[in-house]
């Protein structure tokens, strides 16, 4: 029974990670640039895409490609913003969430022109470890290790960069900030490209694990939103602990109530931490 | 008077279609202290955000020791010599004293040790901020904050630093103490331009004053002159 338990947990804890790594950036673009991305699960597809043409056609191996994907999405991310977005930014929350709404649709349709909506995957067999019962298959243990390592290094970027800081003073001041001689729009720009990054990274992670397909887009944006709500927003410990909570919710509620259940917990969740803790478990005032 | 360090002229500026100045003449002397005061929504703000690159002029012309900034960007307005102390001090919560002052040093390319070494200027400019360099800048009193934000505009090695309500808000012993330091800046060869809505603080502690009301120049010259005239004494220091 304990080992039942020790397996849903690591599961559970395997998903979160994953999870954190998909709202980190949607959390970060959210709570500098007030934006709510309607493309961060397009983002995580399309580099999942990529990873599984890389693999399929060029036989690059996922853990090579996630680095070029995630600059790559880098790149896409900073121009959108720097070109498109940056244009409307200052304007109230439904403009910009309209703008991203409609490159969403025009990303996702392209996709569908592109790739064809059929689930596809990168199936390595990298065998698995056992503990008595409790199985760790060692794609999915890469794949967290390597969805904490990103979320970690978007965390370093951010305390310790220049970068980092200029993104830090934008966030608590708009106006301050340009008076230090921060140039505001470029630090949007990178920081919606960070966003992207960490979206491509992740979802060159997913390629490892679940199979691709642009049907999930929504799904992978309700997972970003709701790890948003759980764990606050702006900041990468946030992100991280509401997305392992997340995780967490999703597989024990799995293993108690069906699978069928489990995706309905976290909306639930979200709703009742709206009403009693609008801030997040973990936000701090001046992040929410 | 020699040539000045900044001059404006014919200033227009406003906000979407709404006008704030309506041709602004202002000379700023190097080493000195010059004073704008006016009544609230006279523009004084909205002069320096022009001045400073947060709203861009419609019309007229700012240069800094010859060099033409109007309508440039923040950054570069900050990089040829204008610093801004904006209203409210705005410092950035969440950081450390050190942190914010060092954050008005973002656009410089200096070392470490230069860093230190302004640093340490700073906390003799304004002890108690070296007492307080690891505490969150914005717990600490208004006169504190108000060193605070001098000091980060003061890391960024301007030429002018303009300074927006110095003493809002403020007691009078905090007030004093400030003005005591903005002379020894000025000792140092830099130029103030100072918005003040308290005319006895701002006339006070400036060489020469600007009167601004309804977005123009109303009156200016030397403070004891403006202050001995009738009208700006009804209109700005009570008839007492």
């Amino acid at each position: 029974m304990s080992a039942l338990y020790a397996q849903v947990l690591l599961n559970g804890l395997m998903l979160g990670a994953l999870y954190a790594c998909i709202a980190v950036g949607f959390s970060l673009v959210w709570g500098v640039l007030n934006v709510i991305s309607m493309m961060h699960g397009s983002f995580v597809i399309l580099a999942g895409y990529l990873t599984c043409a890389a693999f399929t056609g060029a036989g690059i191996h996922p853990f090579a490609a996630l680095v070029p994907v995630a600059l790559l999405l880098l790149l896409l991310g900073y121009f959108l913003q720097l070109g498109l977005i940056n244009r409307v930014v200052s304007q109230p929350v439904l403009t910009t969430l309209t703008l991203t709404f409609g490159l969403d649709m025009i990303l996702y349709n392209l996709m569908n022109v592109w790739f064809e909506a059929t689930p596809r995957r990168v199936t390595l067999d990298l065998g698995r470890l056992e503990f008595g019962e409790v199985v760790l298959p060692l794609d999915r243990a890469a794949a967290m290790v390597l969805a904490l390592a990103m979320t970690g290094l978007l965390y370093v970027i951010l305390r310790g960069s220049r970068l980092g800081r200029a993104i830090v003073a934008v966030r608590m001041d708009r106006d301050a900030a340009a008076l230090m001689g921060i140039r505001v729009p470029r630090v949007y720009a990178a920081t919606f490209g960070l966003g992207a990054m960490m979206a491509g990274a992740c979802g060159a992670l997913l390629a490892l694990v679940y199979p691709i397909t642009t049907n999930v887009t929504g799904q992978l944006l309700g997972k970003a939103f709701i790890v948003c709500v759980i764990g606050g927003l702006g900041t990468v410990p946030g992100a991280l602990a509401g997305g392992l909570v997340l995780g967490l919710v999703e597989s024990f509620g799995g293993h108690w109530f069906g699978p069928q259940v489990a995706p309905l917990l976290g909306f639930a969740l979200m709703l009742v931490l709206l009403a009693v803790k609008p801030t997040g478990l973990f936000g701090q005032r001046g992040y929410e | 008077m020699a040539e000045p360090l900044l001059k404006v002229r014919g200033l227009q500026a406003g906000y979407g279609e709404v006008r704030v100045l309506w041709g602004v003449d202002l000379d700023v002397a190097a080493a000195g202290i010059t004073c704008i005061v006016g009544a609230n929504g006279a523009g004084k703000t909205t002069l320096l955000r022009t001045i400073s690159g947060l709203v861009s002029p419609t019309a007229g012309s700012i240069t800094l020791a010859g060099r033409d900034l109007a309508g440039a960007p923040c950054d570069r307005i900050l990089g040829a010599g204008i610093a801004h102390v904006p209203e409210g001090r705005r410092l950035f919560r969440g950081m450390t004293v050190r942190d914010n002052l060092l954050l008005g040093a973002y656009l410089r390319s200096a070392s470490r040790a230069e860093l230190e070494r302004d640093l340490d200027r700073i906390y003799t400019l304004f002890p108690i901020l070296g007492t307080r360099r690891r505490q969150d800048a914005t717990t600490m009193s208004g006169g504190e904050q108000q060193m605070c934000a001098i000091g980060r505009g003061l890391m960024a090695r301007p030429q002018l630093l303009m300074i927006d309500e110095l003493s809002l808000g403020l007691a009078p012993r905090a007030v004093d103490d400030l003005g005591v330091a903005l002379q020894a800046i000025v000792r140092d060869g830099l130029s103030i331009l100072l918005v003040e809505q308290d005319v006895l603080t701002a006339f006070d502690l400036a060489d020469h004053a600007y009167v601004v009301e309804t977005g123009r120049i109303a009156a200016a010259g030397d403070p004891d002159t403006l202050a001995a005239d009738p009208r700006i004494r009804d209109a700005y220091l009570g008839t007492a």
